[in-house]
């Protein structure tokens, strides 16, 4: 890890088990980090409207089709902000519409799966995912300087 | 011209050298078009004419005719003062209307000058001509005052019957009716003039032994200019004895100014001989004749002829003239209530075309049914152009004929005009000479253009006037009798030299007909516009509900897996804790994460399936070779472990086809032949038969011929028939699920769907036990064989 781990990852997902599974990736993954759910598109944005001011997620999974102001007004939000821009994001969604693959990636998205309805593949994509952007891959330093205070407890790995 | 009186052409003219007499000079028909018909120095013999000086009524000029009427020789009244020849009595009266009626080319009733010697009872009217008053004495043809016929109510009751009528021609027929019943003349005629100055007899009240000559059309040389121009100004020219002699004034000149008399509104005017003679030849004896004008042209006239000589006393004449006048007055409101009717006829015809074709959906309905485009219009044949051939109703060139004609019109500028995109003629053969062959159909034409790029148009066809009308000359083929002049004067011989000059014309298009096809081009391009409108509003519908149908499949097919997914997990978390399943649930569990698997492609399926038919294919020039290789690395048979064998035994053509689509074609096909094989490892074929190719074909629909036809040749289980079409059903099965490798059956469905996306059809042959053969077409595209 070459993050702090008072680092966030934040899951906007409306699907319990969809979210369960995330939870149990990132235990079978070894991640540390601190996870924050949401669930509609809305409390996503005002998560992030605060966080602008201090700091920024290591990680943003967001799933498209979610109540209230879906994944793709969350999208746009968080790659029309500068603060927020360079914070990998991955869409995760059962939607498998080239129109919204197109949306996605026109807006910035870093990443875009669908969901595979197989729980093991479904392990296996989200355990990859994790892999690439926290460990392998490399991300701007300035991230590192923000300190996430965000106070939502840490997954108990 | 074949008549032995005809002057050299230049001859000098008699009435070009001083005072001019018809009676001393004649005329001839090459000059009577410039003859100098208002001053003819004679008049009529059944009458006398004095003209006085406007200041003391002394006699200037009297008729040779005098002792006849007044007892004294011209030379004896010469000089004197007219109450030489009135008296006193009506010397004053002459004088009083003189000073005080509006006597200016109206010729007024002053007095009856009472029978004197051989002289009867006179009428005595005067009118007055720049500084002389004219005064003209007829017989009042009034034996005794008790006999006089009580004009007033004649006229009174004409009046009303004319106010009655409705239309035109219904108004013309009744004036000549009373005009028929007041003068009691053989036959009377209303002469109309067409636009080109020739006549028709529009109108006809006649004996009853008469040939009726309603309808008849006559040449514009029959009422020669001259004759047309007085007609203007005068309101009746009598001529009682058309045959009668002819009476000089002496002098011939007026001896203060030197001049001839100006004799346009005397009734005695003396006839052109060439207007008798006319009349005589058509054995008519007398005429009495009264113009209709409108907006001060000569609209027509009222031509009375009677068979016998006879006379036109001045009450008579001033009751016919005050119907010619009526007659004016009402002409132009009769004529406008005609005109629109004449108008609302074509509208309303139109209307009804339109909306046939409105909807017909087509626009050949105004051609092939009742009405049609010459049901509103005077025309022999119409012919509209639409969807890259002609349609013709009625006497039309031909087709080639019709090509030519209509490359030349879109030519034209005026045929391209923004605002009045017009063509009109009487006369083709002038303006085009290639239509003098078939000017006989179509002398006229009136064309609309009705889209520019497509080249349609409307064009109506006039037949050559000769072809039309009723000339006058056909029932006068045999002249009566022939004057001085030869058989020109007669109507045959001028019909026969008007011949030639409406040769390859036809009678002129109206105002209200060009108007007409132009509001008809509006009408019927209003609907070509409509009807493009919806088939855009359809079109956008259509993308509409296709987008909607295919958000539709990703929101139903992302609904129905997220809890697929949810379940799979839980099945998996089931299984994980092992130790709570005995093997008969371990089984169970398995069971259903198997289903919901199967759940998850199934609903892929349908989804792609669902796609198959709405996206668009993007055609390419492919290389089936290349695509068949991709396909088959697709489906795994290029790692051939030697149980089967894959064979292309000739290469296949290039095609103009969507290669991405047409690969999945191939896939599918390969990937069935790979599946249901037979215990033996089996042999798969590619080929394809060309269009010409002497090849069996079974089993191939009537479609498919002409067109390359590609197919996949496997050595597998087989089909039986009756299941032939049944396999290219979705979701459609003939085996157990798990056997044959599974599936979910939507290879087949998604393979005639893209087949017939591209035009094609796809079919089966198979025997149980040997294999199948699936064929297919990719229809409509040129096949190239390879090089």
């Amino acid at each position: 890890m070459n993050r702090a781990p008072a680092a966030t990852i934040l899951v906007l997902e409306d699907c319990d088990e969809d979210f369960e599974t995330v939870l149990d990736a990132a235990r079978l993954a070894g991640v540390t980090y601190n996870f924050r759910r949401v669930t509609t598109g809305d409390e996503c944005i005002a998560i992030l409207r605060d966080c602008a001011q201090a700091v920024a997620p290591v990680l943003v999974l967001l799933d498209l089709n979610t109540p209230q102001g879906d994944g793709r007004e969350a999208l746009r939000y968080i790659k029309e902000h500068e603060r927020l821009r360079s914070v990998p994001l991955v869409v995760l969604t059962t939607s498998a519409n080239p129109r919204d693959l197109d949306f996605c990636y026109d807006c910035g998205a870093n990443a875009y799966h669908v969901k595979p309805v197989r729980h093991n593949e479904h392990l296996r994509v989200l355990e990859e995912i994790f892999y690439y952007w926290l460990r392998a891959v490399a991300l701007p330093q300035e991230q590192e300087a923000l300190t996430w205070k965000g106070n939502s407890p840490a997954p108990s790995v | 011209m074949n008549t032995p009186t005809t002057p050299p052409p230049d001859a000098p003219l008699p009435w070009a050298s001083g005072p001019y007499s018809i009676k001393r000079h004649g005329v001839s028909l090459t000059n009577c078009d410039s003859e100098p018909v208002q001053t003819p120095g004679c008049i009529q013999a059944h009458g006398a004419l004095l003209v006085l000086r406007l200041s003391d009524l002394t006699i200037l000029q009297v008729s040779e005719n005098s002792v006849e009427f007044f007892g004294e020789t011209p030379k004896a009244l010469a000089g004197r003062k007219v109450e030489r020849v009135v008296g006193a009595e009506g010397a004053a009266r002459l004088r009083e209307v003189i000073d005080r009626a509006p006597i200016e080319r109206n010729s007024l009733h002053a007095f009856t000058l009472p029978a004197r010697g051989a002289a009867g009872t006179l009428d005595v009217c005067v009118h007055r001509v720049e500084d002389v008053a004219v005064v003209e004495c007829e017989a009042t043809g009034r034996g005794e005052e008790g006999a006089a016929v009580d004009y007033f109510r004649g006229v009174k009751a004409a009046v009303g019957q004319m106010q009655a009528a409705n239309g035109l021609r219904e108004f013309c027929r009744r004036l000549a009716e009373e005009v028929r019943a007041l003068s009691g003349q053989d036959r009377v005629m209303i002469y109309r003039f067409h636009a080109d100055l020739h006549g028709e007899v529009f109108a006809e009240a006649k004996r009853e032994d008469l040939a009726p000559w309603l309808g008849l059309h006559y040449p514009e040389s029959d009422i020669p200019r001259p004759a047309r121009e007085i007609f203007k100004s005068l309101w009746i020219r009598p001529l009682p004895n058309a045959a009668g002699p002819l009476v000089e004034l002496v002098p011939l000149a007026n001896p203060d100014t030197g001049r001839p008399l100006n004799m346009t509104h005397c009734a005695l005017r003396g006839a052109s001989v060439m207007y008798s003679e006319y009349l005589a030849n058509m054995g008519v004896a007398a005429s009495l004749t009264l113009p209709i004008l409108r907006d001060g042209e000569l609209w027509g006239l009222i031509a009375c002829h009677h068979y016998t000589p006879t006379h036109f006393p001045y009450q008579l004449r001033a009751a016919c003239e005050l119907l010619a006048q009526v007659a004016t007055l009402q002409l132009k409101s009769a004529e406008q209530s005609e005109q629109l009717v004449y108008r609302l006829r074509p509208e309303g015809v139109h209307q009804q075309l339109v909306t046939k074709a409105a909807q017909d959906g087509e626009l050949m309905a105004l051609t092939d049914r009742q009405p049609s485009l010459l049901d509103a219009m005077e025309a022999g044949g119409a012919a509209l152009y639409q969807l890259d051939r002609w349609w013709c109703v009625g006497k039309t060139p031909e087709p080639a004929q019709l090509d030519a004609l209509a490359e030349w019109l879109h030519a034209r500028p005026d045929f391209a005009s923004a605002t009045r995109p017009v063509f009109v003629t009487d006369s083709l053969a002038r303006d085009y000479p290639a239509s003098a062959s078939y000017a006989d159909a179509a002398s006229g034409v009136l064309a609309v253009p009705l889209s520019r790029a497509r080249r349609d148009m409307i064009v109506w066809f006039r037949p050559e006037t000769i072809q039309t009308v009723n000339w006058g000359g056909n029932p006068h083929e045999k002249p009566l009798v022939t004057g001085p002049h030869g058989p020109r004067l007669t109507p045959r011989r001028s019909f026969e030299l008007f011949t030639e000059s409406v040769r390859q014309r036809s009678l002129p298009w109206s105002d209200v007909e060009v108007d007409s096809a132009l509001r008809l081009r509006l009408l019927v391009m209003e609907l070509v516009v409509a009807r493009a409108e919806r088939l855009a509003e359809l079109n956008a519908d259509l993308t509409r509900s296709n987008e909607e149908l295919d958000a539709f499949a990703y929101v139903a097919s992302h609904d129905l897996k997220e809890p697929l997914r949810g379940i799979h997990r839980y099945a998996h978390q089931l299984l994980e804790s092992a130790q709570t399943l005995d093997d008969e649930n371990r089984k169970r569990v398995e069971g259903l994460m198997r289903l919901t698997v199967r759940m998850d492609s199934l609903l892929d399926s349908l989804l792609h399936f669902s796609r198959v038919g709405r996206t668009t294919l993007e055609f390419v020039e492919v290389d089936l070779n290349e695509v068949v290789e991709e396909a088959l690395e697709m489906v795994g048979a290029r790692r051939s472990d030697g149980t089967f064998t894959v064979a292309v035994p000739r290469p296949l053509p290039s095609l103009r086809c969507d290669r991405v689509r047409v690969r999945e074609i191939f896939s599918n096909l390969l990937s069935n032949a790979l599946k249901y094989s037979a215990p033996a490892p089996p042999r798969i074929e590619v080929g394809y038969i060309g269009p010409e190719e002497n090849a069996p074909r079974p089993n191939a629909p009537a479609e498919s011929a002409g067109h390359a036809i590609f197919f996949v040749r496997d050595s597998g289980i087989g089909i039986e028939s009756r299941h032939f079409e049944q396999i290219f059903r979705m979701f459609k099965r003939l085996h157990g699920r798990d056997e044959y490798g599974g599936g979910v059956g939507a290879g087949l469905a998604i393979v005639q769907k893209l087949v017939q996306r591209h035009g094609g059809r796809v079919w089966v042959d198979s025997a149980v036990g040997v294999g199948s053969t699936f064929y297919f077409t990719l229809q409509g595209k040129e096949t190239r064989a390879p090089a």
